[in-house]
């Protein structure tokens, strides 16, 4: 639609499009572009609309064009932006662009400031830019100020109050701010407020928002000085990043990129590889039951099972846990101690199955080798079914554990090392007791 | 909120103790009292803070706040309820509690609440709330302004008001904050949006959460056909939707079915006990049929050394196609309803590359390691080549299955995360051992 307008319509009539479509809108169609494409509209475009536009782009392609600018034009369009939205984008430009654009703008910039965040601390997520009330301001000079600044913030239906030194003390909602009479004080209006600090997770940060239902939510630094708020909308989009982080990691997925099929395999291909190199120790530990294997062949085709079913049962406890710490919920040792009943339950019930349906199956089919021995093979099966699965739990939980205490993500490097462990532990379970029961025959 | 609050002062302490608490926090204190302290609580605090813990706590406790309640704090309490939060409440009630409680209602919230009930829970109209305000597009900003400000509800949402002719469509939203810093001069229809972000009554309530998150608003109105503005639903619930749907794909990615962090180990045992037991019957009925090559195995001892590998390539490229898959439908990046012919192309591509370079990564591993631990009689290159061949194809019909299956499960209205449970894991398993014992008896037994 813009791409036919761009080569037919006039100037004028492109111009008053801009200024009408939502950036959002506007961003989808302009990804389209080829270079004279968009140089067209650089022409015509608002630095409004513009720095709308850029801020609704990948902050990775917002950063190059920004980077296309000057430095002067640059400045502008982030002090236009959201802090927010510009700190990412910034963070997302060439080292010594950075540098430059960071000197331009100076220390002070509320964007600099976000900058300084880590990526998971709250503080990366907030805007600075709040109407902050005085609780000894009358309701009439409070209403005047909210009018002044209200262009400037993205809302003002929370507003916050705080005491002479920057203290968070509480908000004051704007419908009650409008229904108050002169003379009324701030303070006779002012609510308790949850707040939540800038170096807290972000995720407990999104939760605290999610409970207590708050559109605005305050930021205060350690001192409990107000310094900025999260809008429910920067929430939401931030959640559903971490959703979308926790769900490909758990699928062994590599962060999604866009991108031509050889970029994407390639870019899928490490994961893979590194998963290869894993399975090398299982062959290992396989090839030390050579004995029993060749006298008893038919135990392979019961491995899958037994792999599979401690896979399964590790994923889930993995999963539990893993959401756990992201989250930082308490009860984690209680969690734990349920995960392994858990285990030991449901161990028992598919170590049961496993049993009979091995032994039915082995009396019936009477032309293989197996039917010499056939209860102590469907024992063995069972009894390495449940305590297979009795022991991937433990592992599941304590790996995470492991990998936290020595500083790295859990949820990185857990998924396929665990399997491996818990694999070669079944192994070792299975074979081991195969070679105890059959190994002499 | 750790504190402590005694329950042994007077009521007006009390009262004022516990009004300095937060809703969400006497939500999560309210279970841990005894009966008595509980009625105490629920009579005590402010009926208006009383509507935001109401929706936070659990059924039964929801029961027990509505017994606890005075006639004339009831009363209070069904007006200054949320509608959306009354309506999810009743809506888990048995058909003869949902009936008493609707016969306590005011006649027009009762009347509201039956329309509610009736749609789909899939719609978007269905999480909507029809506490708003409408203004006439007639009025100045001043009187505007102030029949908000006199007229509203406790309950109603005003952020954002709507703006009707005289047909009461709609043709306008205006954010408080607009109506709040407008110049005298102006007019109503001068400061208002074009009411483009809307959902309509029978649209779902994937458009409600795509429409808030994209274009970044707090609310948006649902309409009618005839462009009535019949309720709102703001981005507090639509937070919870998305909450909601990728904690479920997690929880089904990870063979995890309705999860919370306090079930005891017996629920957690019943509610994954289903899934793990179809697992283990489909792996032994694969076993018995793959006893069909009990000859090979016994002749060909390598094979079980590379078992897992195979079975485990195969498995994670299909985790990557599937994972990408139920992103990109649930992220609407996919649209189903042309066929996703570029995501397909691409994704068996990627899966052909993959694959390929895969299997010949394990020729590698298998020619070294049969070369460093020999193991059985035959030729280190012949199982090589036996891997590499079982590696590719397994690992390239598991990507196009994973692509192929959540496509066609969503065209056929079920939800595609349900391809990421056992049943499908255990035929690409089945698939993948045909492939490997398929040609290891061709190659070493004919």
């Amino acid at each position: 639609m813009l791409k036919e307008m761009l080569h037919s319509a006039s100037n004028r009539m492109i111009k008053a499009y801009l200024e009408d479509v939502h950036a959002h809108d506007l961003a989808a169609e302009f990804i389209g572009l080829d270079p004279s494409e968009r140089e067209k509209i650089y022409r015509v475009i608002s630095n409004q609309k513009l720095a709308e536009l850029v801020s609704y782009l990948e902050a990775e392609e917002a950063a190059e064009i920004l980077a296309e600018f000057d430095l002067e034009k640059q400045k502008t369009l982030v002090e236009m932006m959201e802090p927010d939205d510009a700190a990412d984008i910034i963070q997302e430009l060439e080292e010594d662009e950075q540098e430059s654009l960071i000197a331009i703008l100076g220390d002070t910039a509320d964007v600099v400031q976000l900058i300084s965040y880590d990526e998971d601390e709250t503080g990366s997520a907030m805007t600075n830019l709040v109407v902050v009330l005085h609780p000894e301001m009358d309701v009439k000079q409070a209403t005047k100020k909210v009018i002044k600044e209200a262009p400037d913030v993205e809302t003002i239906n929370t507003l916050f109050v705080t005491d002479a030194a920057h203290r968070f003390l509480g908000v004051v909602q704007l419908k009650d701010l409008l229904k108050a009479k002169t003379p009324c004080k701030i303070e006779e209006l002012i609510q308790q407020h949850p707040f939540v600090y800038d170096t807290d997770l972000i995720t407990q940060s999104l939760e605290a928002i999610r409970n207590y239902n708050i559109y605005e939510m305050p930021v205060c630094n350690e001192d409990n000085q107000l310094i900025g708020m999260i809008t429910m909308d920067d929430a939401l989009d931030i959640y559903q990043e971490e959703a979308q982080e926790d769900f490909e990691r758990l699928a062994g997925l590599p962060e999604t990129i866009e991108g031509p099929a050889l970029k994407t395999a390639l870019h899928r291909l490490p994961w893979l590889i590194s998963l290869l190199a894993l399975s090398i120790p299982i062959a290992i530990v396989t090839s030390l039951f050579e004995e029993v294997l060749v006298a008893v062949a038919i135990l392979i085709v019961f491995q899958p099972l037994i792999l599979g079913s401690a896979g399964n049962v590790a994923t889930q406890t993995l999963a539990v846990t893993l959401k756990m710490m992201a989250t930082n919920e308490k009860g984690l040792i209680k969690n734990s101690y349920r995960e392994i009943i858990t285990g030991m339950i449901n161990g028992f019930v598919i170590g049961a199955i496993a049993f009979g349906m091995t032994y039915v199956f082995a009396t019936l089919n009477t032309s293989l080798a197996m039917t010499t021995h056939p209860l102590t093979i469907s024992f063995v099966v069972g009894f390495s079914l449940w305590m297979t699965v009795l022991i991937s739990p433990i592992f599941a939980i304590l790996i995470p554990i492991i990998i936290r205490v020595l500083r790295f993500d859990p949820a990185v490097a857990s998924g396929p090392f665990i399997t491996t462990v818990i694999d070669v532990a079944a192994l070792f379970i299975y074979f081991g007791l195969a070679t105890l029961l059959l190994g002499g025959l | 909120m750790k504190r402590r609050i005694n329950f042994k002062s007077s009521d007006d302490h009390l009262k004022k103790v516990l009004n300095n608490v937060l809703p969400y926090d006497l939500a999560v204190f309210y279970p841990t009292l005894n009966d008595e302290k509980q009625k105490r609580l629920v009579n005590l605090i402010d009926v208006k803070k009383l509507t935001d813990m109401f929706p936070e706590l659990y059924q039964a406790d929801q029961l027990n706040v509505l017994n606890d309640l005075s006639k004339t704090r009831k009363k209070e309490f069904y007006k200054w309820l949320q509608t959306d939060d009354l309506k999810e409440f009743i809506e888990e009630l048995n058909h003869d509690q949902q009936e008493a409680i609707i016969a306590e209602l005011p006649a027009v919230k009762a009347k509201t609440i039956r329309l509610l009930l009736a749609y789909d829970e899939d719609l978007a109209a269905s999480i909507m709330t029809t506490d708003f305000m409408t203004i006439s597009k007639y009025e100045t900003i001043k009187e505007a302004t102030n029949k908000i400000v006199t007229q509203s509800r406790n309950q109603d949402y005003i952020d954002t008001i709507f703006v009707v002719d005289d047909d009461q469509k709609l043709i306008g939203v205006v954010d408080l904050k607009q109506l709040i810093i407008a110049r005298g001069g102006e007019n109503l229809e001068d400061i208002m949006m074009d009411p483009d972000h809307a959902v309509y009554e029978d649209e779902p309530i994937e458009k409600a959460i795509q429409t808030v998150r994209d274009y970044d608003r707090n609310v948006i109105p649902v309409l009618d056909h005839n462009d009535y503005v019949i309720g709102i639903v703001t981005a507090d619930d639509i937070f919870d939707e998305i909450i909601e749907s990728s904690e479920f794909d997690y929880q089904k990615m990870a063979l995890l079915q309705d999860h919370v962090s306090d079930s005891t180990a017996l629920k957690r045992s019943s509610q994954r006990l289903p899934w793990l037991m179809i697992a283990v019957v489909l792996n032994l009925l694969i076993a018995s049929f793959l006893s069909m090559f009990e000859a090979t195995l016994a002749e060909v001892t390598a094979i079980v050394l590379f078992q897992p590998l195979i079975l485990g390539m195969a498995g994670n490229i299909g985790t990557q196609a599937l994972a990408v898959t139920i992103l990109g439908l649930h992220l609407e990046e996919i649209d189903n309803k042309q066929m996703p012919k570029k995501h397909v192309l691409k994704e068996m591509t990627v899966g052909f590359i993959n694959s390929l370079a895969l299997g010949m990564s394990s020729f590698v591993v298998v020619y070294v390691f049969l070369n460093l631990i020999p193991t059985g009689q035959q030729s280190a290159f012949d199982m090589g080549m036996v891997v590499f061949f079982a590696v590719f194809a397994s690992m390239f019909i598991s990507a196009i299955m994973g692509v192929l299956i959540p496509l066609t499960l969503d065209r056929l209205d079920i939800d595609p995360s349900t391809a990421s449970g056992p049943i499908i894991t255990t035929i690409n398993d089945l698939v993948a051992l045909l492939i490997y014992f398929g040609i290891a008896t061709l190659t070493f037994m004919l």
